[in-house]
């Protein structure tokens, strides 16, 4: 099978932080000025050329680019003779509306895939057009990569797409962090979620025979979980129950017929609705009235993070009067795997230290079946 | 609605082979030996688990033919209804006091051991905790409880020890199971420390000693003389089917627990129990056991012989320290190819690739049998360092 895969380089990612600029959106000549070099073309390359080395005769991949830095310049560096280019930016100095453009062409194409480089600035642009329609895989080269799209390293995103066109790893969700560069780069964190991709995974497996496995796909743990989720809800009747933002919750929800707010905190209460996409107020007036509640939790992001990133409506208030007791993180399994660690960042020191103390989470990953998870504080 | 109720068979099993996930059977047209007849190839044997050569041992097969003489080929029932025989007493008696135990309970095999005992020990407002490796038999076992489950890191007892912690507050009963020794990698679970921590938060022991049983510990009298912790242990289960050359599972520990057990493990009371050959060769093989240490250090000798000139040559051999001992070449494919080019050079053992293992750490696994001379083992080591070199590996 040929596997169709788009493929496109912000050549302006990751040059703001060399200069100490946290990010490169809108600072483009800032950055040149102050001496910074691009570097995604040149982690494109490295990346393309390691894929190639995997090669086997299953690697088939008929490439869509753009053209020049964009990336067919990067894969014909790296040996890719043939090369379909869909796109040419207008100007020299190329912008997040070229990426966006380029990616409106891939979606004509139907590819199977989208490969970029840059960081969460290009994953943001590329969600904002093709929204969960077609698998992303990110080369990590921006200067924040919080999104859930992205490989750990060059070499880990070569081995994942070499895996993905052998059919070896399956499609999941993932989440674009949306960071306010201005904001941040004057030393404040306003980091939301912006949506729910569709990453590649690895699959969760069972054995079935002595020696062969099954992979099982993300939604069949997904109603798993679902199905934990309502013993727990029925377990527990004279709670409120929080749900939190994220795919893997949104799916629960809507399994267990509740309308779910993606990426908003909503209240239930014995299974029925009382506020969606809440607030840090709505969500305080609730727990005034329902003094037991419950939250679901699922970590966010590349980083693992089940508090102080992409939900900042559980605020250090909400978290003290709902307990620690009270949290149930979920995870899919392969979700896990690329998050070994979880970790909470609720701005609160007496709240955090709480947490630390805890040392660990345990993470319900299938029916009535959990796992420990390390759990780390203030550390991004 | 119309439907070919059968179709599934032919589907699923084509499924299979198009995937080379089906099983293609290997024929012994010998015993199970140190060099055997496979496929029609003489081999030396290094995939059977017959690890201390007892199933040829001519006390055992004697006591079997003599048993059958005497009681005849079948039981003719459960055990619960007419099929205990003075036989199977005397096996669980003999086997009880060899292990340290004030009881045990033999059971059909060692799946139904753990299929049939598990289920029974947690229910609903339990929970199980497991190491992540753990057998399949062990993980059906537990599939089939109401009981909440939880995993902890292989080995890992600091992190079985959060998670008690976390369950002691929640649950009636905590039962925490766990392997003896780890079929795929041959380390060993850490049961002093594990018994330790569950004594604390007043949980119950299960280990699977079905690697171990008749390996380690002085004599081979299992992990819990291993470790020093006989009948600390609630419930140690193993087999007859490997070391000790025969087959079946079986369970030691209190006479509360056998008790428990025989009334309630529904494969005990609902499968015929063995026949008379089997126990008399059971019991044969508690005897060899006991009055033959020179199997055990055979199998010893060899296993430390094997694993030091596999390491010499530059074969990484993980962290095994039993007689299973995993070659660790890296890519599946790689482990397939050396697999192969053994068997065609006179030596048997198998790949364990993706996802039984993860997917950098395909492997061959030899596990060693205590009737090997030195020569075998040469001959063997020979063909691993010819074809480690030819495929790259070493």
């Amino acid at each position: 099978m040929v596997s169709k895969v788009g493929f496109v380089v912000n050549p302006i990612a990751g040059m703001g932080g060399k200069v100490g600029l946290k990010g490169t959106d809108g600072v483009v000549k800032k950055a040149l000025k102050l001496g910074a070099k691009p570097i995604a073309p040149k982690k494109a390359e490295e990346m393309i050329k390691e894929f190639l080395s995997y090669h086997t005769t299953k690697d088939k991949i008929q490439w869509f680019t753009c053209a020049g830095e964009m990336g067919s310049k990067e894969l014909t560096n790296a040996g890719i003779k043939e090369i379909n280019i869909l796109y040419t930016a207008p100007d020299k100095t190329t912008s997040s509306q070229d990426t966006k453009n380029a990616c409106k062409q891939f979606l004509k194409q139907n590819v199977d895939l989208i490969l970029f480089c840059g960081g969460d600035g290009t994953a943001r642009d590329i969600f904002s057009v093709v929204e969960n329609k077609t698998p992303l895989l990110g080369i990590p080269s921006g200067v924040k990569m919080h999104s859930g799209i992205f490989g750990i390293t060059t070499s880990a995103t070569a081995k994942m797409l070499h895996e993905f066109v052998n059919q070896t790893l399956t499609i999941g969700d993932a989440e674009i962090m949306d960071l306010d560069e201005d904001r941040y780069r004057n030393g404040e964190w306003n980091i939301r979620l912006f949506g729910i991709a569709k990453g590649i995974v690895e699959p969760t497996y069972v054995q079935v025979g002595k020696t062969s496995y099954e992979s099982v796909s993300d939604n069949e743990i997904k109603d798993e979980l679902a199905e934990h989720v309502v013993d727990e809800m029925e377990a527990h009747d004279g709670f409120l129950f929080l749900f939190g933002s994220g795919g893997t919750i949104d799916y629960i929800a809507n399994k267990i017929g509740i309308k779910n707010t993606l990426l908003g905190i909503d209240a239930i209460y014995k299974k029925k609705p009382m506020g969606t996409d809440l607030n840090e107020e709505g969500i305080l007036a609730l727990l005034n009235k329902y003094p037991k509640s419950k939250v679901i939790l699922s970590p966010i992001g590349a980083q693992g993070f089940i508090l102080g990133r992409g939900n900042l409506q559980l605020s250090p208030r909400v978290i003290k009067k709902i307990g620690l007791d009270n949290i149930i993180v979920i995870s899919t399994p392969s979700k896990l795997m690329s998050t070994p660690v979880l970790r909470v960042d609720t701005g609160d020191k007496i709240l955090d230290h709480q947490f630390m103390e805890k040392e660990f989470m345990m993470v319900v990953i299938g029916y009535r079946m959990s796992r420990v998870v390390k759990l780390q504080t203030n550390n991004f | 609605m119309e439907r070919d109720p059968s179709a599934f068979l032919k589907e699923e099993y084509e499924e299979l082979v198009k995937n080379n996930f089906d099983w293609k059977l290997r024929i012994l047209e010998t015993g199970s030996s140190p060099h055997s007849v496979v496929d029609g190839k003489e081999v030396i044997m290094l995939c059977s688990n017959n690890y201390l050569n007892l199933s040829n041992h001519p006390r055992i097969i004697k006591e079997a033919m003599d048993a059958a003489k005497k009681f005849g080929a079948g039981s003719g029932s459960v055990r619960a209804i007419a099929g205990t025989m003075k036989l199977h007493m005397e096996v669980e008696k003999r086997l009880a006091k060899f292990k340290g135990t004030e009881s045990s309970l033999i059971y059909q095999t060692g799946f139904a051991a753990n299929s049939g005992l598990i289920p029974q020990l947690a229910g609903k407002g339990d929970i199980i905790i497991s190491d992540e490796l753990n057998h399949g038999s062990i993980i059906d076992g537990v599939r089939l409880t109401k009981a909440d489950r939880a995993v902890y890191k292989h080995c890992d007892v600091g992190e079985l020890e959060k998670v008690l912690k976390d369950a002691d507050k929640k649950y009636k009963r905590i039962l925490v199971i766990t392997d003896g020794v780890f079929s795929m990698d041959g380390d060993i679970s850490p049961m002093d420390k594990i018994v330790d921590v569950a004594v604390e938060y007043g949980a119950m022991t299960y280990v699977d000693d079905a690697h171990g049983e008749g390996v380690i510990g002085p004599d081979g009298r299992g992990i819990g003389a291993h470790f020093g912790v006989e009948g600390k242990i609630d419930v140690e289960m193993g087999t007859f089917s490997k070391a000790y050359g025969v087959v079946g599972g079986l369970i030691a520990g209190s006479q509360d627990l056998v008790n428990f057990a025989l009334n309630k493990s529904r494969t005990w009371l609902l499968s015929g129990s063995h026949p008379p050959a089997v126990a008399g060769a059971q019991l044969a093989a508690i005897d060899v056991l006991e009055t033959e240490p020179e199997h055990v250090k055979n199998l010893w000798d060899n296993t430390k012989y094997f694993k030091k000139e596999l390491k010499n040559m530059g074969f990484d051999t993980g962290h095994s320290e039993t007689p299973i001992t995993p070659v660790i070449v890296g890519e599946s494919s790689k482990a397939k190819e050396l697999s192969n080019g053994l068997y065609d050079e006179g030596v048997f053992a198998l790949p364990i690739v993706f996802p039984m293992v993860a997917k950098d750490k395909a492997r061959i696994r030899t596990m060693m049998n205590a009737g090997l001379t030195k020569e075998d083992l040469n001959f063997a080591l020979e063909k691993f360092e010819k074809l480690g070199k030819s495929l790259k590996i070493i």
